[in-house]
């Protein structure tokens, strides 16, 4: 039996079907190009947004719900059962999802962009639904885990997040729809606190111990480091949500922001000391942009301490808004170029003597396009930042539209080849 | 088990990496794999289908086969493709 017969010999896979989390790295592509051109196309100044609904919050709904959020649900689908070490659950389950909250989404951006509060609702129901059934599938394969406990605590957290971060966009939804419900004052910076740290950043930091030494192929990092990391930043949020009811703010945002520091410079050093043992030396654009991505990372909680401590530093908010953007979007999309060939290889592989490698399924121009003009989106839209220039902020916005342009046909160009393979 | 073991018997190289997490078996296969280069032969015991493994082989040219084993065990043999 060669490699293919081997592999679909195996009772104990492990792998998904091609198309479950294909469909969603495919959405999450859609969305990415969506994202940009609702920012070069939306009328007035986006820069000038803090809130409200309007088309830069659709914006940022794309990618938050769109592109980090698809990619994570279907990366974290196939990576779980991996670092369970259980068979995958819940195949018809997942399709299920991706048909709720793919709409959802659309009609949820839809329904911000048009200002139209009912069509926010129904898709944010859709959207709400489907999280929530994906949290359940996440858990049982969590409550079964073999292993990887530093992983775990991680993917237990964000779904502990996933659901705090449900319960604050739906009272949101609702206050949008003229209801009695809790004020703004306190859903909001709860929503903006256990989404992008919370749900994304926590499952961002857990599957990156899978995933960093899978591609750089390294011992997994020291346990303790990977769990005292988590606690830290679950201990930060915690605080940060004290602070928000107002249980002595002041001492607890500090303390937040020393425990959410000391999480993340963990993580970073457990990342470098994982890059540095790698047999894979040489790991291309993609650990570049990741390398990016954790320096993103690491001005999130830079920017975060000033904003907290009533710096007066001009233009702070925004500067760390783009940070956190640039953080998890170059996270996510430096990952996704690694993942799709790879995932592609071992699907094509099925059934024949020698199926397509991972690095002839990959499109090499697309993604240099790309590289660079991501690069060169947030390089122009942090100058716009500075100094507040909404023309130069379009300009990166059209900058990043031809990335996610360019990442499209890399997708396309897989998904192509893919078909010729037989998958 | 926290680490690969590894023997020579019959003029093979042997490796076990049961019961190692990922992404430990795969990195203790591939480092053994460059280890031997191109002209040689590896024989892995493994408790389930090492499916990442299987697109790094072939990016590096190797090639793996399923052999005869004990139940509960997977056992593969790789080789350099000619």
């Amino acid at each position: 039996m060669t490699v293919a017969g081997a592999f679909l010999g195996g009772a104990s896979g492990r792998l998904l079907p091609a198309s479950i989390p294909l469909r969603f790295f495919g959405a999450a592509v859609a969305y990415h190009v969506l994202g940009w051109l609702v920012l070069v196309v939306a009328p007035g100044d986006w820069m000038a947004f803090r809130g409200g609904l309007g088309w830069p919050l659709a914006a940022l709904h794309l990618f938050t719900l769109g592109v980090l959020g698809m990619t994570a649900l279907g990366a974290a689908a196939q990576l779980l059962p991996v670092a369970t070490r259980q068979a995958p659950v819940g195949a018809r389950a997942l399709a299920c999802i991706w048909g709720l909250y793919t709409p959802g989404v659309a009609l949820l951006a839809l329904g911000m962009g048009l200002a139209l509060p009912a069509l926010l609702a129904a898709g944010g129901i859709a959207v709400a639904l489907a999280l929530a059934t994906w949290a359940i599938l996440a858990a049982r394969h969590l409550r079964g885990a073999r292993g990887m406990p530093g992983v775990c605590a991680h993917a237990w957290s964000a779904l502990a997040s996933l659901f705090l971060l449900l319960a604050s966009a739906l009272l949101l939804a609702a206050s949008w729809l003229g209801w009695d419900v809790p004020g703004r004052q306190l859903t909001l910076p709860l929503h903006l606190l256990f989404a992008p740290f919370g749900f994304m950043g926590l499952l961002a930091l857990g599957l990156s111990y899978l995933l960093v030494p899978m591609f750089a192929l390294s011992p997994p990092p020291r346990e303790s480091t990977q769990l005292a990391s988590c606690a830290c930043i679950v201990a930060a949020l915690l605080l940060a949500a004290a602070a928000v009811f107002g249980l002595m703010p002041d001492a607890a945002r500090a303390l937040s922001w020393t425990l959410g520091a000391t999480g993340v410079l963990l993580h970073l050093h457990l990342m470098r000391r994982a890059l540095a043992a790698g047999m894979r030396k040489e790991l291309g654009r993609s650990f570049v942009l990741v390398k990016l991505a954790w320096a993103a990372l690491l001005a999130t909680v830079l920017l975060g301490g000033v904003l907290w401590a009533g710096v007066e530093l001009p233009r702070a908010e925004p500067a760390f808004g783009l940070a956190l953007i640039a953080w998890l979007l170059t996270f996510v999309l430096g990952m996704l170029q690694r993942i799709l060939p790879f995932l592609g290889a071992l699907h094509a592989a099925a059934g024949k003597r020698r199926g397509p490698t991972a690095s002839m399924l990959t499109h090499d121009k697309a993604l240099k396009a790309h590289f660079r003009c991501h690069l060169a989106a947030f390089a122009v839209l942090a100058l716009a930042v500075a100094i507040d220039a909404p023309w130069l902020a379009r300009a990166g916005a059209a900058l990043g539209l031809a990335g996610a342009v360019a990442f499209a046909v890399f997708h396309l160009h897989l998904m192509r080849k893919l078909r010729a393979a037989g998958v | 088990m926290t680490e690969a073991r590894e023997w020579t018997e019959d003029g093979a190289a042997h490796i076990d990496v049961r019961g190692l997490p990922p992404p430990q078996p795969l990195v203790a296969i591939l480092r053994r794999v460059h280890m031997l280069g191109a002209g040689g032969e590896l024989i892995v015991h493994h408790d389930r289908d090492p499916m990442m493994l299987y697109p790094e082989l072939a990016e590096i040219g190797w090639d793996a086969e399923r052999i005869p084993a004990p139940l509960g065990e997977v056992r593969l043999r790789l080789r350099a493709l000619r």
